[in-house]
């Protein structure tokens, strides 16, 4: 298993980002990753990818701006329409 | 901690012009029930606008207007079953307008507490069935019901 720290990001910074969070990391489990998370919203995303490393950013929220690290969209993860496309977008992203 | 659905705050025909509306009519159930603090409502309204909580699943549209912790006394998930589709943006997409038919008002003090909750609602929401039984219920007993069986998660103090 692999370790990897995934940013998840929504409005509240707490109760959609924790759904998508649970979510892809029992998904990503399946894949071989070992994923820990961190939930928040929007306005904290640049300071927290700033002062901790973070594999991959995952949004149910739109996140203005460009980072060092990837941004997925992962609203798919809470609809279930385009769910496969959001865990094939986190695999490409973690380089798998 | 106590369950996640309470009779009272499961709506059936429940009316709103609007989001806004709808937000502060459900929030003031809560808040009447003293489920959530005087906060809660103006809080919920705020986020909306800012980052819309419709989703459309597949064939049904919801919403999940909610708020912080910091607004909640005592965690809980009201569902209302609309007499006439809402307008919500989508989240993730404020510009995508969907027209939620089924609402699940969320007062939650603690993910990592209440992700038991969390995960059933997720569940719902990627089940056709279970969204089925819930968005074609004919009546409040219906509806009841079918929230029960399919969300009524209940758990015990560790």
């Amino acid at each position: 298993m692999k370790d990897v720290k995934l940013l998840c990001v929504c409005g509240s910074g707490a109760v959609s980002s924790s759904m998508v969070a649970m979510k892809l990391k029992d998904a990503l489990r399946e894949h071989g990753y070992n994923a820990t998370t961190v939930e928040t919203s929007p306005n904290s995303v640049a300071g927290m990818v700033e002062s901790t490393h973070f594999d991959l950013i995952a949004c149910v929220s739109p996140v203005p701006g460009d980072f060092s690290v990837p941004k997925i969209d992962a609203v798919g993860m809470l609809t279930g329409l385009g769910e496969d496309q959001v865990i094939e977008d986190c695999l490409k992203a973690l380089g798998s | 901690m106590a369950k996640a659905i309470y009779d009272d705050l499961v709506f059936y025909d429940f009316e709103a012009a609007d989001a806004s509306e709808l937000i502060r009519k459900l929030g003031a159930e809560f808040e009447r029930k003293g489920f959530v603090k005087d906060t809660y409502v103006d809080a919920v309204a705020a986020r909306e606008l800012e980052y819309p909580t419709g989703l459309q699943l597949d064939g049904f549209a919801v919403a999940m207007p909610h708020t912080s912790g910091v607004h909640v006394n005592t965690p809980a998930i009201g569902v209302a079953r609309l007499k006439h589709p809402v307008t919500f943006g989508h989240m993730g997409d404020p510009e995508h307008l969907v027209e939620a038919e089924l609402i699940f008002m969320m007062a939650i003090l603690d993910p990592d507490d209440q992700i038991e909750w969390l995960r059933s609602v997720m569940k719902v929401f990627t089940n056709k069935e279970m969204m089925s039984e819930l968005c074609f219920a004919n009546n409040r007993e219906e509806l009841l019901e079918a929230v029960k069986k399919n969300i009524g998660v209940e758990t015990v103090d560790a």
